[in-house]
């Protein structure tokens, strides 16, 4: 069939107009079912990944926000105690934003060298000493630093109260923390309010390799059951889907808005290529007279029907892959992120996805066409 | 053995109610290199023949062999190939393809042969030679005149040496001037190439350009002369 290619694209530039909004509405679907499809990513990786298995969270129990959940910092020592824990950090965690946001700012205050011994950062601008040194110095991810020219290493910034200096930029195989700003747990502490001394957000539990964490989990909050205040532990992916709440479920539904941009596709492929197909009745009919099988017309018809959603679809692709990766969009709700990820795997499953919605919408207009009878094809205007 | 064999061809077909019977146990044979016109009136079935004979529409009975081989009976798939191989056909608007250029339009039967890149470029050319449009291989059909565009269409009828060429009413949408030259032009091609040829049309001058003249009426074949074309060409041989 390649040697069918040119007539193929001459007939495709021919009516280009048509050609043109058909490959444009294969690209906004795409570009929609890609922004889809790596929310649903960010979402798979942050409740997965192994860290999501393996670490727990301590948080005071019935309480959902970080501004209302305030456990003793002492905590995090009794918790050391127990068998198959390897490290029990405390974090005072604030956000300018409880509510689902696209611009949310999320701290974490850590003891600074807990950050570099529980986080697997690569640091792209700054150092390590620079942050341990200076109680006012902040870390923040690649991400959040994209956001604004502000937030460089060397500059300072305010945000909810807290007056931070920049001193490093990280970045991580974890996409949801490069959209956050680690700070020391002791400025977070005391730049709140007095009250907030001695007390932190959550304590994040790091277990010893095979540790039955459910097991750890209801140890934990028995051995706290007597504290003076009761805690409610779990895995970190489990912690973090309960803490998005609802923004899970609509996250988890916008899976159906990529099924049904999909769906479009196929629909306005297959409109526009009854239509062509209905234009060339004819052209088809003398195909045929000079020799072209029903089959070889059926095959045409679908190449050309894929070639126009590929096509379309991929440079739909493209732009979502390049604007997410410019970007970098994060939506985050009660301080926990939810990453848009684009990948290269993401771009091959759209591409593939085009193309077969393609095919699968050029069927019944290749049939069509395939099955028309020659004489009264050529008898039509 | 003749090329071209038809036997008791029977073809109807129904217009609402009514059912219309074009062919009539219509009755032909003739040789490889003989042209022929067919002329009758219009609705008579003239086309309809022409469209049997090549293998785009189906008898309701009879026979039709072309080179010993029986056509009636076959596949969708294997007539379109059987097509390819031994027909060539002029259309009588021309129906080239408009994003194609002449070039590429004489090409295209030669796509569905195997056949090299390069001998597929010298069988273009000698057929663009053929009818004197060498000059406008590069040219789109919307680039060309009536006249060029069916010799254009008469070029990628014959540029896979089919076995027979049928036109239909190749002239009709033609001035004059240009009807003869196109006539003449396929007067050559029987004569100097040895193209077997069958003219439908109902114009009588453009018939008398065939070396044997047929007539349409009431379903059946007749001869100019008025006998049967069988036994006229019984008599012939």
């Amino acid at each position: 069939m390649i040697r069918f290619l040119p007539f193929l694209l001459k007939s495709l530039w021919r009516h280009r107009t048509r050609t043109l909004l058909t490959m444009s509405g294969a690209g906004v679907g795409l570009f929609v079912f890609c922004f889809v499809g790596s929310i649903q990513q960010g979402m798979r990786n942050l409740f997965d990944q192994k860290e999501a298995q393996q670490t727990l969270v301590v948080f005071q129990a019935n309480k959902f926000c970080p501004a209302t959940s305030r456990l003793p910092q002492d905590y995090a020592e009794k918790i050391k105690q127990l068998p198959g824990v390897r490290d029990a950090v405390p974090i005072q965690v604030f956000t300018n934003n409880c509510r689902a946001s696209l611009k949310s700012a999320v701290f974490y205050g850590l003891p600074p060298e807990k950050v570099q011994s529980t986080r697997d950062f690569e640091f792209i601008d700054g150092s390590w000493p620079e942050f341990e040194e200076n109680q006012k110095s902040a870390i923040i991810g690649r991400a959040f630093a994209d956001r604004d020219s502000e937030y460089r290493v060397g500059n300072s910034f305010r945000l909810g109260g807290y007056d931070v200096n920049v001193v490093g930029v990280f970045e991580s195989d974890n996409a949801a923390e490069e959209t956050y700003i680690y700070t020391h747990l002791d400025y977070l502490q005391r730049g709140f309010s007095k009250s907030r001394v001695g007390t932190v957000t959550q304590i994040e539990v790091h277990t010893e390799p095979g540790t039955d964490v459910d097991a750890l989990c209801a140890t934990i909050d028995e051995e706290l059951k007597s504290g003076t205040v009761p805690t409610q532990t779990r895995p970190k992916g489990a912690f973090q889907a309960k803490s998005l709440g609802d923004l899970t479920q609509l996250l988890s539904l916008s899976r159906y808005l990529g099924y049904a941009c999909v769906a479009l596709v196929v629909m306005l492929v297959a409109t526009t290529t009854v239509m062509a197909v209905q234009d060339r009745l004819r052209e088809h009919a003398v195909l045929k007279t000079l020799g072209f099988s029903s089959l070889r017309v059926f095959v045409l018809v679908l190449i050309e029907s894929t070639l126009q959603s590929a096509t379309g679809g991929a440079i739909g692709v493209l732009a979502a892959l390049l604007m997410l990766q410019v970007l970098d969009l994060s939506v985050a709700a009660d301080a926990i992120a939810v990453s848009f990820q684009p990948s290269w795997q993401l771009g091959i499953v759209g591409c593939g996805v085009a193309a077969g919605a393609g095919a699968i919408a050029g069927i019944f207009p290749a049939f069509k066409a395939a099955a028309s009878e020659i004489v009264p094809a050529l008898r039509s205007e | 053995m003749a090329l071209v064999e038809i036997s008791d061809v029977v073809k109807t077909y129904s217009k609402g109610d009514e059912v219309i019977k074009p062919l009539d146990g219509a009755c032909l044979e003739f040789d490889r290199g003989e042209f022929l016109s067919l002329m009758g009136a219009s609705g008579s079935g003239k086309s309809t023949l022409l469209n049997l004979l090549a293998g785009i529409d189906r008898p309701n009975s009879g026979s039709i062999q072309v080179a010993s081989e029986e056509i009636t009976n076959l596949s969708r798939t294997r007539m379109a190939t059987w097509r390819a191989r031994h027909v060539g056909y002029i259309f009588q608007t021309h129906n080239l393809m408009p994003v194609l250029t002449a070039y590429e339009n004489v090409e295209l039967p030669l796509l569905l042969l195997s056949m090299s890149r390069s001998d597929r470029r010298r069988r273009v050319e000698i057929a663009l030679d053929a009818v004197g449009l060498t000059d406008r291989a590069d040219h789109y059909p919307r680039q060309l005149s009536g006249g060029q565009e069916q010799r254009v269409g008469i070029a990628r009828a014959i540029v896979a040496d089919p076995t027979l060429v049928v036109a239909d009413e190749p002239t009709g949408n033609l001035d004059a001037d240009t009807s003869v030259q196109i006539l003449e032009l396929l007067r050559q091609l029987n004569k100097q190439l040895g193209t077997t040829l069958l003219l439908v049309t109902h114009d009588e001058e453009a018939a008398e350009v065939a070396s044997r003249q047929l007539l349409l009426d009431h379903g059946k074949l007749h001869e100019q002369n008025g006998r049967p074309p069988q036994v006229a060409k019984e008599q012939s041989a």
